[in-house]
């Protein structure tokens, strides 16, 4: 017991100081011959190398091209087989010594690094893979990041096992995420949070071909929409739901989807018009929403006018009851739609002309739009 | 114990052995625990804070929050939908004030049962790109009841969306962070009156936001472009913090690139941070600050503030003077390892003097998931309790008299000093690293205060300073040994 740390230091120590001077040797081949593997690795946000593994045979020169295409520093560390964890303990364990050694720890666990690169920095090495098979595992061993950051070097000269039970991978990139299946509207998967998933049901999210400020909801009868925060618009409805799962997974530069059956995309602008039916509100002002049966009632201003708007499903096909609430306009009050946008529209006050709703001060206190499609095709 | 001859031996050697190398850790002083989080939660915590009637509320990442009462060890779900929630303010039991990418939003349950039901926007009036990077943090509230948030840049390896919520200036848009829509890389502050004032700018990163015991507001920012390393600032209206992108929002400055600014320039309008985190060894990405206002019920550094940590399993503590008009001071490791685990989000104090931890390793930050809580022991572990610039070194004041005899020894006290560059570049080296002579040292009366003269102080330079050998009159050693002290202004 007594022995260990000593025959630790010293194959530490000891081995340390011959590898060092081997690495150097193999670093500065430049022939490269049949057989020998160029791979192009690249750091991505998300604490991942895009290659989690590659196989080279034995005795075969490497040449390891790593980029840094993430907006944080990481080298890349290939270890002795199983020492993985060892080493980026270790590095942790540098301390304040880290920044100058590239958070390397020179140990014989080591066998070949890629030093510190700051973003979209680029660097090579080359070095000999080693004489016997097996799986050598790399990371990146800034501190903290090894432990999700990591790959696996297979020196061997059969296959690699199967992607999916490779246990030396980050376990994320071992599965493939079984597709939601498009045949159906509603999501198929388990609710994502700790609770069912109950419809109505409410996202804050990046949505594609809307404003950065966007809500989806996904209603019953299989249909969801997009309504801009910003804009303070329904700005699309489709018949199916919407897929938050590579936004909440990544560092959110993957936004949510929808997936579906897209019937209505809004192409009038902001509908709603006070006094003439030609002028768009100069400013809207969104405040907020109430949720009411799980329904959220949106809550906003335009040109000082409060709106309130509640948006379910028709009880069958595709299409959508709006419910507003208008207490405050002085003047007429104008729907604006656009006839060539694939829906019937009808209202319980007053008729559309020429796709215009004109409604009374009076009669906009509350007054329901219903927008049908005219069939149910995919826009 | 004539039975017993072998357990007189025994302690014998226990005692010996303690007695020359006492192995001591926070452990002996704090207790920590694992909250058991709700199953198919993604518990990446983005934010955390106590209800009046004692209940923890806690936001995550996919738009979920939730309320914990540890008594019953019942997670009860209050609101959800929210967009990446990073920050909650509580303002009663069933009122919550909480910062999301598009707003802040007032969240509350008006009819009581337990469940959100309005979402109000308190302000929406800052712009998002759509950039993945334009996350928003805070807010916190003065004792006026004024509140402030901050906002992060966007990232170079994002986009934008086609359409964006503010103004677009492409002049902010180069850069590897940039701020192409209104105030992004600034500290905002709402006042009572609804008026949404940019109040300082020049951040980055800006992942939390605290006051200390007097009210003067801290915000810490990321080592990157512009930021050598780690920085905590005291923020002050109209001051800028060095990253230059957020410029485009100043009123007043000129219609150009504000990285085409000559950094000399840059570095003068620049106010330096009170506190540098040396990058690798003591922090890598600083989060919240959070001053302890317990009143000592979490031990014997009361007033202080703490500062979370994502890629070390560390809570860091501040001790922090005014020198020259102008805050500055040392960072410590406080609560290190022992069962602690990285991704040190958010933080906050329960009524019981309980300090809870949020944890987070969304994507890009290495770190942990969940909740963890530290309660102390009562017992006072043996640390640097202040450590003050005096005009011709340091006064380092311990929480028990120290050991005359290894306090009194020169070696005992390692500094060197460096800098950090102020430039483009990701990061940045330690520069002019040179060690610096303890010629003097003098104890108090009391043992408590060791006074320390230097062969050199500069202005600009940060003293890391390492304590060897050195224990308590007890034989207790010093637990955290590494301080560094941040030397902007020199003691007149």
């Amino acid at each position: 017991m007594l022995f260990l740390p000593l025959l630790l230091s010293w194959l530490l120590n000891y081995h340390s100081t011959d590898f060092w001077h081997q690495q150097k040797v193999s670093a500065s081949l430049s022939d490269v011959a049949a057989g020998d593997t160029t791979i192009i690795i690249t750091a991505i946000s998300g604490l991942q190398f895009d290659i989690v593994r590659f196989a080279v045979k034995p005795n075969t020169n490497v040449k390891i091209i790593l980029e840094n295409g993430d907006d944080m520093a990481h080298n890349w560390v290939l270890t002795q087989p199983g020492k993985r964890l060892d080493v980026v303990n270790a590095a942790l364990a540098l301390g304040d010594k880290g920044p100058k050694l590239d958070y390397v720890p020179r140990t014989a666990l080591v066998l070949s690094y890629v030093p510190v690169l700051d973003p979209d920095q680029q660097k090579e090495i080359t070095f000999k893979a080693p004489a016997k098979e097996g799986v050598y595992p790399y990371a990146c061993t800034y501190p903290g990041h090894g432990f999700v950051m990591y790959g696996a070097m297979y020196v061997t000269t059969k296959s690699m096992p199967s992607l999916k039970n490779d246990p030396n991978i980050p376990p994320q990139r071992a599965v493939e995420e079984p597709a939601p299946r498009t045949a159906t509207y509603s999501d198929p998967r388990p609710s994502p949070h700790p609770y069912p998933r109950e419809l109505p049901m409410l996202y804050r999210t990046f949505m594609p071909e809307s404003g950065p400020a966007s809500i989806v909801v996904m209603l019953p009868n299989e249909q969801s929409y997009c309504w801009d925060a910003g804009a303070c618009r329904l700005r699309y409805a489709w018949r199916g739901y919407v897929d938050n799962a590579e936004h909440w997974r990544g560092n959110g530069k993957k936004i949510s989807k929808v997936v579906g059956d897209t019937y209505f995309r809004d192409q009038a602008g902001f509908p709603l018009r006070f006094g003439t039916a030609t002028q768009m509100p100069q400013q809207v002002k969104f405040k907020g929403y109430r949720i009411i049966n799980r329904y959220p009632q949106f809550w906003y201003s335009a040109d000082g006018v409060e709106v309130r708007e509640t948006i379910k499903a028709v009880p069958s096909g595709n299409g959508l009851v709006r419910e507003f609430q208008i207490h405050e306009a002085k003047s007429p009050v104008f729907f604006q739609t656009n006839s060539q946008d694939g829906m019937d529209y009808s209202a319980s006050v007053g008729e559309f002309r020429d796709g215009v709703l004109r409604l009374e001060p009076g009669q906009a206190h509350h007054f329901i739009i219903t927008m049908k499609a005219k069939k149910a095709e995919k826009l | 114990m004539r039975k017993y001859p072998f357990l007189l031996l025994f302690l014998l050697a226990t005692f010996t052995i303690s007695a020359q190398t006492v192995k001591d850790s926070i452990c002996n002083y704090y207790a920590i625990e694992t909250i058991p989080m709700p199953q198919g939660l993604l518990a990446e915590t983005g934010a955390v804070d106590f209800l009046p009637d004692g209940r923890l509320i806690a936001c995550f990442h996919k738009g979920e929050v939730m309320t914990y009462d540890r008594s019953k060890k019942e997670w009860k779900l209050f609101a959800e939908g929210l967009h990446d929630p990073l920050g909650i303010l509580v303002v009663s039991n069933q009122e919550v004030l909480i910062m999301q990418r598009p707003e802040l939003t007032r969240v509350t349950d008006t009819d009581n049962d337990g469940r959100a039901d309005l979402y109000e926007t308190v302000t929406d009036q800052f712009g998002i790109s759509g950039n993945y990077h334009e996350f928003a943090f805070g807010p916190i509230k003065d004792k006026e009841g004024n509140l402030y948030f901050s906002l992060n840049l966007a990232s170079g390896l994002g986009g934008i969306f086609d359409e964006v919520r503010g103004t677009l200036d492409t002049l902010g848009r180069p850069g590897r962070m940039f701020s192409t829509v209104p105030y992004r890389g600034w500290v905002m502050k709402l006042d009572k009156q609804g008026h949404l004032i940019p109040w300082a700018s020049g951040f980055r990163s800006p992942n939390g936001l605290g006051f200390d015991l007097q009210g003067n507001l801290f915000v810490p920012d990321n080592q990157g472009d512009w930021i050598g390393t780690s920085p905590l600032y005291h923020v002050q209206k109209d001051h800028f913090y060095g990253h230059p992108s957020s410029l485009v929002w100043s009123a007043g400055f000129p219609d150009v690139n504000p990285l085409n600014v000559p950094v000399v320039d840059l570095d003068k309008m620049r106010t330096k941070a009170a506190v540098l985190f040396p990058q690798g060894f003591m922090a890598n990405s600083p989060t919240q600050p959070l001053c302890d206002t317990t009143k000592g019920k979490f031990g014997p550094f009361a007033g202080q503030m703490l500062i979370g940590e994502m890629n070390h399993p560390r809570l860091i503590r501040l001790m922090m003077e005014t020198v020259d008009g102008q805050i500055q001071g040392a960072c410590v490791p406080f609560y290190d390892s022992c069962g602690l685990r990285m991704g040190n989000n958010r933080m906050a104090f329960a009524p019981d003097g309980s300090l809870w931890i949020g944890q987070n390793d969304h994507d890009a930050w290495t770190g942990a998931e969940g909740i963890q809580r530290i309660t102390w022991n009562g017992k006072v572990p043996m640390e640097v309790y202040s450590m003050n610039l005096t005009k011709n070194g340091f006064d380092l004041t311990f929480t028990h008299p120290v050991d005359r005899k290894t306090a009194t020894q020169l070696a005992n006290y390692q500094f060197k000093r460096y800098y950090y560059e102020y430039h483009r570049a990701y990061g940045s080296d330690q520069f002019d690293v040179k060690p610096v002579d303890v010629k003097k040292i003098k104890i108090s009366r009391d043992g408590k205060k060791v006074s320390l003269n230097l062969s050199e102080l500069k202005p600009g330079y940060v003293y890391e300073m390492r304590l060897k050998n050195l224990q308590s009159t007890e034989g207790k050693p010093v637990l955290n040994t590494l301080v560094c002290y941040t030397l902007n202004k020199l003691r007149k």
